[in-house]
């Protein structure tokens, strides 16, 4: 079957660094992907370059048979690709239940179909606020929350744009033990239902009990792509992580 | 119309030596801007500021305006600091440098303005140097004095920056700054304060910048509005953070201002900077030399 | 409360005021009272684009001169047309001029918005400056509209049923300010009215969520610019005799920025506030001191403001604190401490009448004090600047002794260092 996203060698400079080079990754639909990777192998630029945000020079990215290239981060987002970001970003002078009303008005109800209303609206952030462990927080503002609920938020905004792949930019940082295996544990949940969801983390725990692929990235390169029993013993990719 | 080839040759040579000068005026803000991110508006101010400043030296103690701009210099490098500091404690900090940021430095302009305004007046002001009234003649060309001095003056002013950014250590430590704080943290240099240090050389270099003003045309105070225009226009078109550029930039400027000064009239000359800024922004905005 | 029911307040209120100005009996009123009018648009106008949304506009008087000068440029133009109102033959009725004016701004709002706003929020602060200096290049160099020379346009003197031409401007203005309320109010609890503040606090993040971010900047910037160009197009009848120097006036861009920074830039009252505080405040002291000191007051608070209480007298209201903390850094304190001098000196050159304008900033002194003063554990700190205040009440006030008393508060206030490390969170 045809990919969900398929990114075909993507590359990207920043002035003379080459942050990615010629990465090609195939995700499935209902595939749960780890991407690890040690700091600045450009992890972010690639999630970047997928969503949007940032464009990338060579190659393309398909999404669900479309090309996104040309596409604003905003069109990919309605066509079902979400992501939260590695360093929290809320909407600082809105509350905890309005950051997530900014999806859900913005794409949820930009896209053809039936439209939630007022109430619905109000029913989903609760829903969504339950989901990530911030029940009943919706009316504190994100200055009051701690960073490990602030990435929570993300979380649930990245979720609240009823994406058809969700890409968790390190989510889990700073997590206790069971927060990790909660959010693990919801995560698989949802792809239970049917999210394609790429994790892009260090806590390798989780990592290795989530993924049923593991890519790993190394100064912009692609060095290893696959069951992540196997990746994790490949010697590149140990020789990355512990020197040699 | 009649293009004589005496006119254009000396036009395009007046523009030259104004592109230079222009740049002095710039240099400050491809450090501020450029640099460091910082959209300091106000800079036009403290050059006009600098204008004044050299005005009084020049006329109750006879020193010629640009030494007394090099040796009031520090006091403009104090005053930078303060104002950095200010604006670091009450905006930098909390991320609100775009919109409060902003608004400080529109105050700050006013006020400077103003104040001037209220202590000087409105009338033009001059000063007086023996290089002020001879030009020297190359061939066709008029060279007069009052535009030469200041843009060797400038052009100085600029070669010595940039080796002072390329090849000294503090120099490299601002360049760094602005492509990657937490690397620069980690080598134990405080980000803060490199940033104070740039942003005050900047200020430091309108107290010469407005000695080189008050020597090519008599000043007033509401005159720095015109260069907040040039400034800017020059900075994105020259592409930020590259003194190069800048030069480049204001050689351009300088030229087509003065081209369109000699052959379409003097009231032309604000629109051809802000026509060029939007131009810039509209077609590359990353400038000639931009990274 | 429903925009409709809000929209009949409005104009309720809105009546009341005009009856209660025809009451006092005497025109200067409405002069007067058309200028602060004005601004609540342009305070509003510049809110939606600037507040909202983020995104700082330089150039207010850029648009408000495209709207004046569009009237200046049909009244040349369609010199000749007869209304049942009016004996004389006059140019299109004002409304129509206020519709012209608001769509010429409004495209050229969008226009300079599609140039910059891909850019970062710097780069369309920068253009808004441009964009005002060419315009009043091009005008001053049309001689059709006037030029340099300026432009007359004749007004009747009275208008059926109204009265005095005066009122009838006064009204119109009125309108205006109610429309400009109203459109800000509804787009504040609308769907837009989220995607702004979302832009405001976090454009990439807001990208993400799917917010079409060059899409509503374009619509912030042609409303904001619109309302600007129709607030602009009664002008001309206003003033009778237009130049550039005063179609494009300082006084726009400063107080457009300054009034809602001083109300409080989260909301529509804000403007509302900051227009009338300052709009009156403007009024009465013109008469009393030179338009340089006057701008020079604006522009310090705007400096003050933006430090000091960057939430303007709005958040103070709601009980956001002012940025009390923000003494603790010295240079923050110097510098505010002496920028603040500055109009008190002046205001002491001016007019005795002009007096009560210093007490502004001499309350500024006093806050100053009293926050340093107690983060450094020096309480009779404050005394200092209140004598000061108090020596220049007297008619004849000793300057020496109060510079004195300044110097000494200053110094005082830098010797030590705060007593306690100041909080690190944000405010």
């Amino acid at each position: 079957m045809t990919a969900l996203l398929e990114v075909d060698n993507v590359s990207k400079r920043f002035g003379g660094f080459v942050a990615l080079d010629g990465i090609n990754l195939s995700v499935k639909a209902g595939e749960r992907l780890g991407l690890i990777g040690p700091n600045g192998s450009g992890k972010s630029t690639l999630v970047n370059c997928i969503c949007g945000t940032l464009s990338n020079e060579t190659g393309t990215v398909c999404f669900d048979g479309a090309t996104m290239n040309g596409l604003t981060a905003h069109e990919r987002t309605r066509r079902g690709l979400a992501r939260s970001f590695q360093l929290p970003r809320p909407f600082a002078s809105l509350s905890v239940a309005e950051n997530l009303r900014v999806p859900l008005l913005y794409t949820v109800n930009a896209r053809s179909g039936p439209h939630l209303s007022a109430a619905e609206i109000d029913a989903r952030t609760a829903e969504l606020l339950s989901l990530v462990g911030l029940a009943n927080r919706g009316s504190q503002q994100p200055r009051d929350l701690t960073q490990v609920d602030m990435r929570k938020l993300e979380l649930a905004r990245a979720l609240a744009a009823e994406p058809k792949l969700l890409i968790a930019d390190e989510s889990m940082a700073g997590l206790s033990n069971n927060e990790v295996a909660d959010i693990v544990a919801l995560l698989i949940r949802l792809n239970e239902r049917g999210i394609t969801i790429i994790m892009i983390e260090h806590i390798m725990r989780a990592v290795m009990s989530f993924s049923q692929r593991l890519v790993v990235l190394v100064s912009g390169k692609k060095i290893a792509d696959g069951a992540p029993d196997t990746v994790i013993r490949d010697p590149e990719v140990e020789r990355a992580y512990l020197g040699q | 119309m009649y293009v004589s080839a005496d006119l254009l040759i000396n036009a395009l040579a007046a523009g030259l030596l104004l592109g230079g000068f222009y740049a002095a005026v710039t240099v400050g803000v491809s450090i501020s801007f450029g640099i460091l991110d910082i959209v300091n508006i106000a800079h036009p101010g403290f050059i006009i500021l600098g204008s004044y400043i050299a005005y009084i030296v020049n006329t109750r103690l006879g020193i010629d305006p640009i030494i007394a701009a090099v040796v009031l210099a520090p006091a403009f490098y104090a005053l930078g600091a303060l104002v950095y500091q200010v604006y670091y404690a009450s905006f930098e900090r909390y991320g609100q440098e775009s919109l409060r940021g902003l608004a400080f430095f529109f105050g700050l302009l006013f006020v400077t303005e103003v104040t001037l305004i209220l202590v000087f007046g409105v009338d033009y002001r001059y000063v007086d140097a023996p290089y002020i009234g001879p030009s020297i003649q190359i061939g066709l060309i008029d060279l007069p004095l009052r535009m030469l001095v200041p843009c060797l003056v400038a052009l100085a002013l600029i070669g010595a920056l940039q080796l002072f950014l390329s090849r000294s250590f503090l120099g490299r430590a601002i360049m760094a700054v602005a492509q990657d704080q937490l690397a620069l943290q980690l080598m134990a240099a405080s980000p803060t304060r490199i940033k104070r240090i740039a942003f005050a050389l900047s200020i430091a270099t309108t107290a010469i910048a407005g000695a080189l003003l008050i020597v090519i045309q008599p000043v007033e105070p509401s005159i720095g509005r015109e260069y907040i225009g040039r400034v800017f226009a020059i900075c994105v078109l020259g592409g930020l953070g590259s003194l190069p550029g800048t030069l480049i930039g204001a050689f351009l400027l300088g030229i087509v201002e003065s081209v369109t000064s000699t052959f379409y009239g003097p009231s032309w000359a604000p629109a051809v900077a802000f026509g060029f800024l939007l131009i810039t922004l509209a077609v590359r905005p990353a400038g000639l030399f931009g990274r | 409360m429903r925009t409709f029911t809000f929209a009949l307040i409005c104009v309720a209120v809105a009546a009341a005021t005009f009856v209660a100005a025809r009451l006092v009996g005497n025109d200067y009123v409405f002069f007067a009272g058309y200028v602060v009018l004005q601004y609540i648009v342009l305070a509003t106008a510049w809110n939606i684009l600037g507040g909202y949304t983020g995104y700082v506009n330089f150039g207010s008087a850029a648009f408000f001169a495209l709207g004046a000068y569009a009237t200046v440029f049909l009244h040349k133009a369609f010199p000749v047309v007869t209304t049942y109102f009016v004996d004389e033959p006059y140019a299109l009725p004002i409304p129509v001029l206020i519709v012209i004016g608001a769509v010429i701004s409004g495209i050229v709002g969008l226009g300079m918005g599609y140039l910059t706003l891909r850019l970062r929020g710097a780069f369309f602060a920068i253009a808004t400056l441009a964009l005002a200096v060419v315009l009043q290049t091009f005008i001053t160099n049309w001689s059709y509209v006037g030029g340099s020379r300026g432009a007359y346009v004749i007004r009747p003197n009275d208008i059926e049923p109204i009265g005095p031409y005066i009122q009838y401007l006064f009204l119109l203005m009125l309108a205006l300010a109610v429309l400009a309320l109203v459109v800000a109010r509804s787009i504040e609890r609308s769907r837009l009215g989220l995607g702004f503040a979302a832009i405001r606090d976090d454009e990439l993040a807001a990208e993400a969520s799917g917010v079409p971010t060059l899409k509503l900047k374009l619509i912030a910037t042609t409303i904001s610019g619109a309302l600007m160009g129709m607030a602009g197009a009664p002008f001309p009848y206003y003033i009778g005799y237009l130049q550039p120097t005063s179609a494009f006036a300082l006084d726009y861009a400063v107080n457009s920025i300054a009034m809602p920074m001083i109300g409080g830039t989260t909301s529509w009252i804000g403007p509302l506030i900051g227009a009338i505080l300052l709009g009156s405040l403007q009024q009465v002291a013109t008469v009393t001191i030179s338009s340089s000191v006057n701008l020079l007051i604006v522009g310090l608070l705007i400096v003050d403001c933006v430090i000091i209480a960057p939430t303007g007298i709005l958040g103070l209201l709601q009980g956001r604190r002012t940025a009390r903390d923000v003494v603790a850094d010295p240079a923050v304190f110097s510098l505010l401490f002496a920028v603040n001098v500055i109009p008190i000196y002046f205001l002491h050159q001016e007019a005795f009448a002009a007096r009560p304008l210093e007490i502004i900033f001499w309350a500024v002194l006093i806050f100053l004090a009293f926050a340093r003063g107690r983060l450094i554990g020096l309480r009779w700190l404050v005394g200092l600047p209140i004598a000061g205040a108090a020596l220049s009440m007297v008619p004849d006030p000793p300057r020496l002794i109060m510079a004195l008393v300044l110097a000494i508060c200053l110094v005082a206030g830098l010797v030590r260092r705060p007593r306690d490390p100041v909080a690190r969170s944000t405010p």
